[in-house]
């Protein structure tokens, strides 16, 4: 509610308040977008001289098999992180929250550690664990008897895309049970108590009671898992830089790689506007799919 | 009978089989730390030899070693960090508080813009921005400074700080500033005398969702930092990874010392780091 106009400040005060912090704002987050899209137009190699291209950079954005490539992966990451994070996250929710397990509030505090570390430490703890020579993968496979599975975990292009995906998971599985947790926190317990009485078990009762009265929240999840993961950067230039090749090349590191690698900036804009058109185009068109599935399911 | 007896030796299996396994996930969230923390004691000789196991001879040195030599720079990107991190959340509090305060209370012509303005700032996939944002500091001589990095933490912390103040400040009675106003009592002073209090366990949601991610943030830090001086603790790390590329110990030791603070924060505090990460999460 607004407050009464007679006691209500002077625009002179509202500008100064207002100031400082919205033209920060514009400064930091709508000029650099814009200047983007200028230069996306422009052959820019970093120097001085700059060129006008029309619409070639993107032309080759289209054409770029590593982009996609790159593109891809997120997709990749996206759909690992939801299945990984939020669907494990709402197994294991399930069993803290059954009577037969102890000590929840370990469990809550211990599992959700992991996602307040900087995303640089996990990529080099996890670095250390695929180390050929001195991981503890390795050395667990040999304490277990296979060494003939024992290799240079981040160097085989075949598997990079999972070995990276691993600890991005492990690293918010915490994180999104403890938003579950609190969203199940608010459901009444009367429901769950009159369901036992009517002989439901735990599996019935996840799924068709908890399920659907927390949607709201597993959808927040998902949401937060898409953005998430459409941005990832730190752990794949601390692991990977993107490699071997390009066989673990995300969006922003492949931009990072052209602007400041080959200091093609131009280029360099042309795929940041990429990245924001299709981070958009991917955040919007799942938040469609999800009230298209869900409404639906209202309707039958 | 029976019956009842199988289905209580279902549910002790059942019970001790879902304990086993929260363990293992728990466990396994915070085994790295502590291996890091044991090996990190040890010489590297010692830990080439023997990864796994406890040091029998544990020793300081790798921690010395570390802190005494000035090339490291560990020092002072600990202090590059916190520096940053602390100012960053100090202004992030007050203009979040400024704006959703105005934005929720105030009627002027431009509030829905505004509103809309900051909106989108948290649709707007910030990652897009990392080169940009680079070309535009660049040219005005902005980026490589000690405030340098200001600037995105701050701007992108406040969309959601902005929406969290400004759903607070909705459930606030609008009588209290004007039986402030009746009492004489200025805009100003009612904004940070009367409501600044009453926001208080808001601001202190926004506060604890942004320090980890001020500490944690590293690709706007890489872009935008070239002198070594002014690196963060996470780019000093990856300096220090291609230093020390096969010293674990040392690079363990190095890992541990920048992520003290928030070890130390989070096992202090953390039933309310998680309960205000987890409220900007949802209604952010």
């Amino acid at each position: 509610m607004h407050m009464l106009n007679a006691i209500r400040p002077k625009n002179r005060t509202i500008i100064a308040y207002l100031a400082i912090p919205v033209v920060m704002f514009v400064f930091t987050v709508f000029v650099p977008l814009v200047t983007a899209l200028v230069y996306s137009f422009f052959e820019w190699k970093g120097g001085p001289v700059k060129t006008f291209n029309g619409l070639s950079n993107y032309i080759q954005l289209f054409q770029d098999g590593t982009f996609w490539e790159a593109f891809g992966h997120n997709i990749y990451l996206v759909i690992a992180c939801i299945i990984g994070q939020v669907g494990i996250a709402f197994v294991l929710v399930m069993m803290v929250n059954s009577k037969l397990v102890f000590c929840k509030t370990i469990h809550r505090t211990f599992g959700f550690f992991p996602s307040t570390i900087a995303a640089v430490c996990i990529g080099l703890i996890w670095n250390m664990i695929y180390h050929n020579k001195y991981g503890i993968l390795n050395w667990f496979l040999e304490a277990i008897g296979r060494k003939d599975l024992c290799q240079v975990w981040l160097n085989n292009s075949d598997i990079v895309m999972l070995l990276v995906t691993i600890p991005l998971i492990w690293q918010y599985i915490g994180y999104y049970m403890v938003i579950i947790l609190s969203a199940i926190a608010s459901i009444s317990t009367d429901i769950f108590e009159s369901s036992e009485i009517d002989g439901a078990n735990g599996f019935q009762k996840a799924v068709y009671i908890t399920l659907p009265l927390i949607k709201n929240t597993m959808l927040v999840c998902i949401t937060l898992c898409i953005a998430g993961n459409m941005k990832a950067f730190d752990n794949i230039y601390v692991m990977t830089k993107g490699g071997p090749g390009t066989s673990s090349m995300v969006m922003a590191m492949y931009g990072y790689q052209v602007s400041f690698g080959q200091s093609n900036m131009g280029y360099g804009s042309c795929i940041s506007v990429g990245i924001f058109v299709l981070s958009l185009l991917v955040i919007g068109g799942s938040q469609m799919l999800i009230n298209y599935v869900t409404r639906e399911k209202e309707a039958a | 009978m029976k019956n009842n007896g199988t289905h209580k030796l279902k549910k002790g299996f059942l019970g001790v089989f879902m304990n086993l396994i929260l363990w293992i996930f728990s466990l396994s969230c915070i085994f790295p730390i502590i291996w890091m923390f044991y090996s990190s004691l040890k010489e590297k000789r010692v830990f080439n030899a023997d990864i796994i196991g406890l040091p029998s001879e544990p020793t300081l040195l790798n921690y010395t070693r570390i802190l005494s030599n000035p090339d490291y720079h560990l020092g002072a990107s600990i202090w590059n960090s916190a520096r940053t991190t602390l100012l960053s959340i100090a202004m992030i509090v007050a203009f979040s508080f400024i704006v959703g305060y105005i934005l929720s209370r105030v009627r002027f012509k431009l509030n829905r813009v505004l509103y809309v303005m900051f909106l989108m700032g948290m649709l707007i996939p910030i990652h897009s921005l990392l080169v940009p944002i680079y070309i535009v500091f660049q040219k005005c001589g902005i980026s490589n400074q000690w405030f340098t990095l200001l600037l995105p933490y701050v701007s992108f912390g406040l969309p959601m700080g902005i929406f969290l103040v400004e759903g607070f400040v909705k459930t606030v009675p609008v009588d209290l500033e004007e039986a402030a106003a009746i009492d004489g009592s200025s805009f100003s002073h009612t904004l940070w005398t009367i409501i600044f209090p009453i926001c208080r366990p808001i601001l202190v949601t926004v506060a604890i969702i942004q320090v980890f991610s001020c500490w944690n943030e590293f690709s706007f830090a890489l872009v935008l930092l070239k002198d070594v001086g002014l690196q963060t603790v996470p780019l000093a790390l990856t300096q220090f990874k291609g230093q020390f590329a096969s010293d674990y110990p040392k690079q363990m030791a190095a890992m541990l010392i920048t992520m003290a603070p928030i070890l130390v924060l989070y096992f202090a505090f953390s039933k309310q780091i998680i309960n205000g990460m987890v409220a900007g999460a949802v209604k952010g």
